[in-house]
């Protein structure tokens, strides 16, 4: 699950033309480390989704890694 | 020529005579109608007009709940009849009944096929229907390739058309692009009238088709590139784009997509929306004078009064707040080399409300990434699709219009 979503990540930033992240860490914030804006947001949730069957803002914001595995547990 | 209809998929081949005597054999009939075979729609549609009583039109892919739903919600009930009817001699004769009684007790209901929400009963009188039927002998010889689901405003239209001639009828519902140039060539069809959707299928013909003298596009945006395409093809064909809601039948015509409103007092554009009077519109749930269309339009000119569409307003995406239209956004992929097709939606997103995301055919040699990375030289950053879906092929709605649904 790990790897997906560290995969997924970098498919988002790939596709804004952003910097890739080397490796994923819980305390990485979403926006300020790693660089997502509000577009981005919403494409890593549809892309979560589409892998997961899990819509990890759907019961609110989460800002940092460790969030995303918390709603996908 | 004495065929009436022909339906290569149901395998119905029917001359005027063969109508005549089965119209001549039906002794009981329904006011409700809802059957896969066109055929039959047509049959219950004239039975309807020569006994002068209402006809209800259900698309036949309606679900039992949907059928429950809405004729329970409008206290509808579907009774059969006794047809009392005199013996239909020949075309000639039933032509006759068609187009000189004056058909006051006849009503057609029809639902609007929105996309979202419950559809909408609305009834229109004769008059109304055939607002823009044309009859005269230059029409005699008319071939149309029938091109619209037949419980639809647009498929009556072009039905009643083809009918009040005596013409035939060949039907492309449904077809492939093979099977519908092989009907326009063995047929002759001398007339088409399709959404922009089922144009674009065409321009993919290898070969020009001479017969076809007339192309009438609606439903949809007119896409000016789509119809110099289309003249390529069909190189003796004169184009007419057309303006029409289930709830007011056919109400502007156009050569191109500039509209030119002859009756200045009906129509009102308010905030870029178009407003239509009461008093062109069929019997609906609805009270005021105006009409609120939902098309956002432009005025190119006051005098005339010449208006473009620019856009469905529920078309509209809404993406945290910001406005996309999708036909823009799609210009924008086409654009690209290598694709072919693309039909843009949206999707809702707990994040942003909205996302734009886009199906597209494309001939492999693209990614995902490519085309995003393209599109940031032409559209804003919050109208690029977050999702594209590489496809096999668009697929079009029971209107025949390109589906773009909330997914």
């Amino acid at each position: 699950m790990r790897d997906t979503v560290h995969q997924i990540i970098n498919t988002v930033l790939a596709n804004r033309g952003k910097k890739l992240i080397d490796s994923l860490n819980d305390s990485m914030r979403l926006r300020d480390d790693i660089g997502f804006d509000s577009l981005d947001l919403a494409e890593l949730t549809v892309r979560i989704e589409a892998q997961f069957n899990v819509d990890i803002f759907e019961k609110g914001i989460i800002s940092t890694v460790g969030e995303i595995f918390e709603r996908l547990k | 020529m004495n065929l009436f209809y022909h339906d290569h998929q149901t395998n119905t081949h029917a001359s005027w005579d063969d109508l005549i005597y089965e119209l001549n054999q039906t002794s009981i009939s329904s006011n409700i109608c809802k059957d896969s075979n066109t055929y039959n729609v047509f049959k219950c549609l004239i039975l309807s007009l020569i006994v002068d009583m209402p006809i209800t039109l259900l698309d036949s892919d309606f679900t039992e709940n949907e059928v429950s739903e809405l004729l329970g919600r409008t206290n509808n009930e579907k009774h059969e009849f006794l047809l009392n009817k005199p013996l239909i001699k020949n075309k000639k004769e039933l032509l006759s009944i068609i187009n000189q009684n004056d058909h006051k007790e006849w009503e057609l209901t029809l639902f609007t096929s929105g996309t979202t929400g419950i559809p909408k009963k609305v009834k229109h009188p004769f008059s109304t229907i055939t607002r823009n039927v044309k009859i005269s002998d230059k029409h005699n010889d008319d071939i149309w390739g029938f091109a619209y689901n037949p419980t639809h405003m647009a498929g009556v239209q072009v039905f009643l058309q083809a009918l009040a001639n005596g013409n035939s009828i060949i039907n492309l519902f449904n077809s492939t692009p093979l099977q519908i140039f092989k009907l326009i060539e063995d047929f002759q069809i001398t007339h088409l009238s399709a959404t922009p959707s089922f144009l674009n299928q065409l321009t993919t013909s290898e070969k020009k088709h001479p017969s076809v003298k007339s192309i009438t596009s609606g439903g949809e945006r007119f896409n000016p590139a789509l119809m110099q395409n289309l003249s390529n093809i069909f190189v003796n064909a004169r184009f007419k784009n057309i303006y029409a809601l289930t709830e007011a039948g056919s109400l502007f015509t156009a050569n191109g997509d500039l509209f030119v409103i002859d009756e200045t007092d009906k129509v009102k554009i308010v905030n870029s929306i178009l407003y239509i009077h009461q008093s062109l519109l069929g019997n609906f749930d609805f009270t005021d004078e105006w009409y609120e269309t939902g098309d956002i339009v432009e005025v190119v000119s006051n005098n005339p009064l010449t208006i473009k569409f620019i856009s469905r307003e529920k078309e509209i995406i809404n993406v945290g707040g910001y406005k996309v239209n999708p036909h823009e956004v799609e210009h924008a992929i086409k654009s690209i080399k290598g694709v072919t097709e693309v039909v843009v939606y949206a999707k809702s997103n707990s994040v942003l409300g909205n996302i734009v995301v886009a199906d597209v055919v494309q001939d492999g040699s693209l990614t995902e990434s490519d085309i995003r990375l393209q599109l940031t030289s032409y559209l804003q950053e919050f109208k690029i699709p977050r999702v594209i879906r590489f496809v096999e092929n668009i697929e079009l709605s029971r209107t025949g219009k390109t589906k773009r649904i909330q997914k």
